[in-house]
């Protein structure tokens, strides 16, 4: 019975257009959005997901990781005499004006971090090295904002909030999801640039030797007039804030999910015509002994093979899309098993679709096959 | 083989009730060929539908080996159906996507019957198509089409070939070789062969000639007396 469904599908090359191309449209469409969304995830938090401090202790009530205002920095001091707690370092991430060379202004966000400990410092570095921001005024930026921030190569100069300052190194992929690019720099530059005072940082981080949970509840009770958040706890909050406090999450998921049901539809009318199409062969099939079950084996075989050319078509273009978007400024991440879900959802779209189709090939009257 | 005894098919009802078959009673035995014949609408293919297990009766009986065939339920018919019969149609009912082989093929599947292809070849061969097995319904004739829903009806060796005007869309020499195959099957294999047609043609070809007229059997003709006494 296989070969019917087959055969079926292939037999009317324009109506297999039809269908390939509905699946293939909600597929990409799916995929796209899906991919923007882990993107937004991503790039919302990555200054958090990278980071390899247990705690943050920061100003109370911050919204997110980009919404840090200053503290004392001898709460450093306090927060060490805490049992578990291994090493404070001071960290911050502000937002700076960065000049361009034709006397322009880029919103640029500063990452400042100790350069010793290495903590929640610049990753996937392609050029330069993380010692070079030892020396005075040095930044490192990500060549994907090269353009942006009117930065060509190492050595160039620009003014951030009015300072000096010079690119050492480069990374690539470090995005962020608001228009600031991330510029790293030495706590003791960002300083300098954030104009904080000495006594003063945005944020302390805090590794520890026993569980995070532990030093968290101490941390509380001894540092008075400060928030201490676990990493996943600030991660869930930044991400909480951009991706669905700013709606941008909520959209591109409402983008999937019409996609979802756009494919819906276009497969289950496309289905549902060729299964009319059929009606008189499904009736003989049953005339001639089939079960209704047999009849919606086919049925759900035509949707299954259709489910997987359009998922090989669709997931190719998807990829594509995703390629010719590595080199810029928006993440859109289709990890093996986002697709292998679009996949399911995929097989899942037209197996649903095909319900209609199904309903109407139980009305269908065996006895037909004797009136002409 | 098969008794049918006081058929009563009825659609609607109250002031609106058809009956399609009134009591109808008669036998069809192994290695006969038996033509239905009447006017539109007598019951002819009423009749053949619920021996067919395709349509159930009203009321009365229909015995295949003994075995009532009123009483099954929906989900026992298709079986039925399956073991029982080989189903020849006026319109042939062939896929158009699928090649002559496949279209007996498919019904090897539906039969579970093994090899289903090697099979489907055989009875081509037998309907004299095996030079077009890979042909797809829209290169054949129309004495072609038929000869391959003959073949498909062989799939699983039926007891019974029910056709439903199998050369109303023939012409003389596609339905005389039409005929010449479902007659040598009740000839050489035994095989009840059940007939609805219009077609004088088929009488020579038939044993027996049972009219229906107004759902009642009007009258029986027995044909080829002196082959059987022979």
């Amino acid at each position: 019975m296989n070969i019917l469904a087959w055969k079926n599908l292939f037999h009317d090359r324009v109506r297999l257009i039809v269908t390939l191309t509905g699946i293939v449209f909600a597929l990409v469409l799916i995929a796209v959005q899906f991919g923007m969304f882990l993107g937004f995830l991503d790039t919302s938090a990555n200054i958090v997901a990278h980071n390899e401090a247990d705690l943050w202790i920061t100003a109370p009530g911050i919204p997110h990781v980009n919404g840090g205002s200053p503290i004392l920095e001898k709460k450093r001091w306090q927060a060490m005499q805490a049992e578990g707690v291994e090493k404070v370092v001071e960290y911050a991430v502000f937002f700076v004006n960065w000049k361009l060379p034709n006397g322009a202004f880029e919103s640029s966000q500063i990452v400042g971090f100790d350069v010793d400990s290495r903590i929640g410092g610049p990753w996937d570095i392609v050029e330069g090295d993380v010692d070079d921001l030892r020396g005075e005024d040095t930044v490192i930026v990500d060549a994907l904002y090269k353009k942006k921030l009117g930065v060509e190569k190492i050595g160039d100069s620009f003014e951030l909030n009015g300072k000096r300052t010079r690119v050492v190194g480069f990374t690539r992929g470090i995005r962020s999801f608001t228009t600031a690019p991330y510029v790293f720099t030495s706590m003791k530059n960002a300083k300098t640039y954030i104009r904080l005072r000495e006594d003063e940082t945005i944020f302390l981080l805090v590794k520890t030797k026993g569980d995070p949970r532990d030093v968290q509840a101490r941390l509380r009770k001894i540092v008075p007039g400060v928030e201490v958040f676990t990493n996943a706890e600030l991660l869930e909050r930044t991400q909480a804030y951009w991706v669905f406090g700013t709606g941008a999450g909520t959209t591109t998921l409402m983008g999937a999910i019409l996609g979802l049901l756009v494919g819906i539809v276009v497969v289950a009318q496309t289905i549902y015509a060729a299964t009319i199409d059929h009606l008189k062969e499904f009736g003989t099939l049953k005339a001639m002994g089939a079960t209704n079950g047999m009849i919606y084996r086919v049925i759900l075989m035509q949707a299954a093979l259709a489910a997987v050319m359009g998922y090989a078509l669709g997931i190719t273009i998807a990829l594509a899309v995703v390629n010719a978007t590595s080199n810029t400024d928006l993440l859109i991440k289709l990890p093996a098993e986002a697709a292998a879900g679009i996949f399911v959802m995929t097989l899942l779209m037209c197996m649903s679709a095909s319900l209609l189709s199904i309903r109407k090939a139980t009305t269908i009257d065996p006895a037909m096959v004797f009136r002409g | 083989m098969i008794e049918i005894r006081n058929l009563v098919k009825t659609y609607g009802s109250g002031e609106n009730m058809v009956r399609a078959l009134n009591g109808v009673s008669m036998d069809v035995r192994a290695g006969e060929v038996l033509a239905l014949m009447g006017p539109s609408g007598s019951g002819k293919t009423t009749l053949v539908s619920i021996l067919g297990g395709i349509l159930t009766a009203t009321s009365g009986s229909v015995k295949i080996d003994g075995r009532e065939i009123t009483t099954l339920g929906a989900s026992e018919l298709p079986a039925l159906r399956r073991e029982q019969f080989g189903f020849v149609f006026q319109g042939f009912n062939l896929f158009p996507a699928l090649t002559a082989l496949e279209n007996v093929a498919i019904m090897c599947d539906l039969k579970n019957v093994r090899e289903p292809k090697a099979r489907a070849a055989e009875l081509l061969e037998m309907v004299g198509l095996g030079a077009k097995k890979k042909a797809h319904p829209s290169d054949l004739s129309g004495g072609q089409k038929q000869r391959v829903a003959i073949a498909r009806a062989l799939v699983g060796d039926p007891k019974i070939i029910l056709a439903d005007e199998p050369t109303a869309a023939l012409d003389s020499v596609s339905g005389r070789t039409v005929l010449e195959i479902l007659s040598g099957l009740a000839r050489t294999r035994g095989r009840a062969v059940v007939i609805v047609t219009h077609d004088p043609r088929v009488l020579e070809y038939c044993d027996r000639i049972v009219h229906i007229e107004d759902g009642r059997v009007g009258s029986e003709e027995l044909r080829r007396v002196e082959e059987q006494v022979a």
